[in-house]
């Protein structure tokens, strides 16, 4: 271009200099215009003369240095001590509890909805279950009755696997309580056997492993084919729980469902005693065994032994017994019908 | 004389196309900014605008006190400094168009 044509040849260095002050000058003022700008604005916007205060007020906001203290000269943990009065219930709360009081006394938040709708659940089950036994006249009354306290007391119960205390033990341990929820939360990852009754303990061994450990005395919630415990120490369990009439839901999965007759039996057995001789069942279900031994005669098998290992071999048959008809895959749920069953006979 | 003014007009084209002016701009910021520059030059409009009334102020007013005086603060550093890298434009400008 021609410009740039003569921009080149004319150039000698006190040229250069004056064109490069010139630039320099040209960017220098274009500075002080933006800053008279800023200023102008900051003018006119009222916020100019904001930095200069007083130094009186200054040293109101001058920071703290004190230990002990933050630079706002507050102390730590002033308010954890400090008790609030409650808006709805006028009652005076801790103030760090305070927001989680406010929180289910008002009804709002996500675990006092939660907790609403369990007890909506639960009264309805409780009312199903309680117009069975009682009479129409209980429920009609709108006095105290047994039912209501069972809920009262269900209620108090199913708080605490919600709220963040549920690590924390509950406060009154009856039956009920611990009953009622058994499967939902304990301190450990087991659960106490002792407080159990029957039924529950029958349905949690169908479901899950159920082995006792030696440390803790509870019993293992894992699945039924938990790696941690064999399942001669979950049999075991069974046995000792539900006594004779234990039937172990794995049992059917180690037999071989398709081809079942007196040879597969006897091995089988064999098999058993074998396996079985470090388990025996702590119980005194002597005298049933023997009975159930004798009331289901199967002929060869009885005159083996009357041990106790032999009733394994029965329960493993009727197992298999009923499991051939329904399925021969290797689940474990048919050996909750036959249970029922046996009683029946037995009885 | 029109040679000369037309080669500032092609120089000071070939800057703002290149983006050097830009590039300067901000070099010279946080430079004014860093040396104290507008810390004294606020404190000068301070002044001026008490001397002429808060409500009363306008940015002709403004301009013509402050940029001699903002003119004249810029210290030497940065002046200096400022200068040698238009100077290595310009050489360089002129080289490479050759």
């Amino acid at each position: 271009m021609k410009m740039e044509e003569m921009s080149l040849s004319g150039l000698d260095n006190s040229k250069l200099e004056a064109i490069a002050q010139e630039i320099y000058a040209d960017l220098v003022e274009d500075s002080c215009l933006g800053f008279c700008f800023e200023v102008h604005r900051a003018v006119k916007c009222g916020y100019f003369f904001l930095d200069d205060t007083d130094p009186d007020s200054m040293k109101d906001f001058e920071i703290v240095d004190q230990p002990g203290l933050d630079i706002f000269g507050q102390v730590f943990n002033q308010w954890k001590s400090k008790e609030c009065v409650c808006p709805n219930c006028s009652r005076s709360i801790a103030a760090s509890r305070f927001a989680p009081h406010l929180e289910k006394c008002l009804g709002m938040g996500r675990n006092s909805s939660r907790i609403a709708n369990r007890r909506i659940a639960n009264s309805n089950n409780m009312n199903k279950s309680e117009s069975d036994q009682e009479d129409n006249d209980d429920i009609n009354d709108n006095d105290w009755s047994y039912g209501s306290e069972k809920k009262a007391k269900k209620r108090k119960s199913d708080k605490n696997p919600n709220s963040p205390r549920r690590s924390k033990s509950l406060k009154h341990k009856n039956g009920e309580l611990s009953n009622s929820d058994p499967f939902k939360y304990s301190n450990s990852t087991g659960i106490s056997y002792e407080t159990l009754g029957p039924e529950e303990l029958r349905s949690l061994l169908t479901t899950q492993c159920g082995v006792i450990s030696e440390h803790t005395k509870k019993m293992c919630t894992r699945s039924l084919r938990c790696p941690q415990h064999t399942d001669e120490q979950r049999r075991t369990v069974r046995i000792y729980f539900l006594g004779s009439s234990a039937v172990l839901p794995e049992v059917e999965s180690s037999l071989d469902n398709d081809s079942f007759d007196m040879t597969d039996s006897q091995a089988l057995i064999s098999r058993l005693q074998w396996d079985g001789s470090s388990d025996l069942s702590p119980s005194d279900s002597g005298s049933s065994k023997t009975s159930e031994n004798q009331g289901w005669g199967l002929g060869t098998n009885n005159s083996e032994s009357r041990k106790t290992k032999k009733k394994k071999s029965h329960l493993s048959l009727v197992g298999t017994a009923s499991g051939l008809g329904s399925n021969k895959k290797k689940k474990p749920k048919p050996p909750a019908p036959p249970t029922p069953s046996i009683y029946d006979d037995i009885n | 004389m029109n040679k000369d003014a037309q080669m500032r007009a092609a120089i000071n084209q070939k800057l703002i196309e290149t983006g050097k002016r830009e590039c300067f701009k901000e070099l010279l910021r946080p430079k004014l900014t860093e040396c104290v520059w507008k810390d004294q030059l606020k404190v000068h409009c301070k002044e001026v605008i008490k001397e002429k009334g808060l409500e009363h102020i306008t940015v002709d007013d403004l301009v013509a006190e402050i940029t001699p005086k903002g003119r004249a603060l810029v210290p030497d550093s940065v002046k200096k400094e400022l200068l040698q890298r238009i100077r290595t434009f310009l050489t360089r400008a002129r080289w490479l168009s050759l």
